[in-house]
């Protein structure tokens, strides 16, 4: 017997013998194998109702199970198939969260594509949806920092401060925290694109432009990053902000 | 399989030829090719774009991750000073920030409480609250149903002819329909969805950018469906294995379908492919080395503007050597 979505079973539950043999007929291949049946008790039910709390996580009740999202998805397809967007809904539907938590190496893995989103034939804002189960999950403490939350925070932090980004900040700012040697000039401490321990790709990009005599990139660039471009008038709007994401919880985790 | 010639939509205008013009942040930095061109585009197919004065990032894909309040605050402001401006169209370069722009627009516009509280909270902010909610459009739909491949045709002095172009449109321009307002042009796929816009592209098969460039004397090369695959995105910086894939295998199908260039009409996806390019040619990757060009620059080098005046320094892939090739510039 196929087994559909087989990565959803626990590996420990399948069983299946080299060879068997029932009155004298050998049914071995797919014939023999055995799911061990398991009963569910641990589920918590107040996950749904924090998922429904959240405005994006509002259309989770729609959705009927279909596996479109999945099917579309190119996580799924092209990187793990361990990550599924419809099983995950499943999932924080029935309140499985020790389910949920041995997923959430991959569960943050959604490029927000809206694919899912796109094609759902209910309705469901599934990509949002997800992004409502992690916020939950990381409100539980059931998911770890993981590396593309810790982006969306940086890059954050840079819109709060300043109502716009720069490119090249948050570019050498990222490597910097992924670990890497930044070398900063010693007065205004911005970054020098080419000197220190950063990745070599990133010094012959950051080249290009002076072998190129590009200059009127550079000058832009440069000043930009000396001298963040800003919004006039942020503060009182600024305030505002912060209160807003006070209420959310932004600052506590 | 792509639109078919006879039925894509002819332009269909009421949009308005002036409109708010929200660069976004990449656009006034690293990506200011892309605004330069779109500029001189704008200005040859006889558009006027009004600079949004003192806007404010939309947050992109990475700031509705942690905070959804303050997320539509940035996207309301925005909106707020193009109604002082006296808009009621918003027009963005940006896959990023059209699909910021249109989510809140669907918030807004759909739940009755989160328009209140994100008026009243404008207010406290010190920014005129939201009598109307203007809508974004992606400028790609503006200079096809306000110009028009016709409108193209006229204007183009150097046509780009023997050019082949894969045309990249990404995820976020056409998806989701919720927000993006798209919906199928042939009836093939579903169509009764309830903000559907007339004007919007097709939602599976994107063509306004193959039809602006065919106009140009472009030739376009099959690309689906990796015309708008997602190049990794919001997660380009912290998710590295897997935007390296997806770019992959974007630039393999663009070369192996033979394309000369990719035509692009979004920083974040440019600066994305153009990253992973080099970083999978230093690997010895084969088949990745189609360069990237913004479908504005195309369209100011058939409109006989120079290199440098597109700009086409600034793409990191470089793109000359090929343009050059043919003669273009
Ligand atoms: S496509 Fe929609 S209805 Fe189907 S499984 Fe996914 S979320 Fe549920
Ligand atoms: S948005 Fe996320 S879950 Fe949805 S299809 Fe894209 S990667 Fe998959
Ligand atoms: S999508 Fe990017 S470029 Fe556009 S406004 Fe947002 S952050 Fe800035
Ligand atoms: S292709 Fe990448 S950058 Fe472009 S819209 Fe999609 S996720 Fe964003």
């Amino acid at each position: 017997m196929a087994i559909h979505e087989r990565s959803l079973v626990d590996p420990e539950r399948i069983l299946r013998k080299e060879r068997l043999v029932i009155d004298g007929i050998d049914v071995s291949g797919d014939w023999n194998l055995i799911i061990l049946p398991r009963v569910i008790e641990d589920y918590d039910l107040s996950f749904l109702d924090e998922v429904l709390e959240q405005p994006e996580g509002k259309t989770i009740l729609q959705c009927y199970q279909c596996s479109y999202c999945t099917a579309s998805c190119p996580v799924h397809n092209y990187w793990d198939e361990r990550y599924n967007p419809r099983h995950f809904i499943h999932l924080a539907r029935l309140g499985l969260i020790d389910e949920l938590q041995k997923r959430a190496d991959v569960m943050w893995r959604c490029v927000s594509c809206h694919k899912c989103t796109h094609r759902c034939p209910k309705g469901v804002l599934v990509e949002e949806v997800l992004k409502a189960i992690l916020r939950v999950m990381a409100k539980r403490g059931i998911i770890e920092e993981y590396p593309s939350k810790k982006f969306d925070k940086f890059f954050l932090e840079s819109v709060y401060e300043y109502g716009r980004i720069e490119d090249g900040e948050l570019l050498f700012g990222w490597i910097e925290k992924q670990g890497y040697q930044v070398v900063k000039d010693p007065v205004l401490k911005k970054p020098i694109p080419f000197m220190g321990g950063v990745p070599e790709w990133l010094k012959q990009l950051a080249i290009k432009p002076i072998k190129n005599m590009n200059i009127g990139f550079l000058i832009l660039n440069a000043k930009h990053m000396l001298f963040h471009p800003r919004t006039k008038n942020w503060n009182r709007f600024k305030q505002v902000l912060r209160k807003v994401m006070e209420e959310e919880g932004v600052f506590a985790h | 399989m792509a639109v078919a010639l006879q039925a894509r939509k002819p332009p269909m205008g009421g949009i308005g030829k002036r409109v708010a013009y929200y660069p976004g942040c990449s656009l006034e930095g690293a990506a200011r090719a892309y605004d330069v061109s779109t500029r001189i585009v704008a200005k040859e197919l006889g558009l006027e774009l009004d600079y949004l004065e003192d806007y404010n990032c939309c947050g992109a894909m990475e700031t509705k991750n942690v905070t959804f309040w303050g997320t539509m605050l940035l996207n309301a402001r925005n909106m707020s000073l193009a109604k002082k401006q006296g808009h009621n169209v918003i027009v963005a370069p940006c896959n990023g920030c059209s699909f910021s722009l249109q989510r809140a627009e669907y918030f807004l516009e759909t739940d009755k409480k989160v328009f209140e509280r994100i008026n009243s909270l404008l207010k406290e902010g010190g920014v005129d609250p939201l009598t109307e909610i203007p809508h974004t459009y992606h400028i790609l739909e503006w200079f096809y149903h306000e110009a028009g491949p016709e409108k193209v045709k006229e204007r183009t002095r150097k046509p780009l002819k023997g050019l082949k172009v894969a045309n990249y449109y990404g995820c976020l321009y056409t998806r989701p329909h919720f927000y993006a307002r798209t919906y199928s042009h042939t009836g093939t796929e579903e169509q009764e969805r309830p903000r559907m816009r007339e004007t919007a592209d097709d939602d599976e098969h994107p063509y306004y950018m193959e039809a602006l460039l065919e106009a140009a004397g472009a030739t376009s090369v099959e690309f689906e469906p990796m015309h708008t695959q997602c190049c990794g995105g919001p997660h380009s910086l912290s998710d590295e294995q897997v935007s390296e894939k997806f770019v992959m295998m974007i630039l393999q199908t663009a070369k192996r379908n033979g394309a000369d260039i990719i035509a692009t009409e979004c920083p974040l996806c440019h600066a994305s492919l153009e990253m992973y390019r080099h970083r999978l040619m230093m690997k010895g990757v084969p088949d990745v080395d189609v360069p990237a060009a913004y479908f504005t620059q195309l369209l100011g080098i058939a409109f006989g503007y120079s290199a440098g005046d597109v700009k086409l320094k600034d793409n990191l892939s470089d793109p000359i050597p090929v343009l050059k090739r043919l003669g273009l510039v």
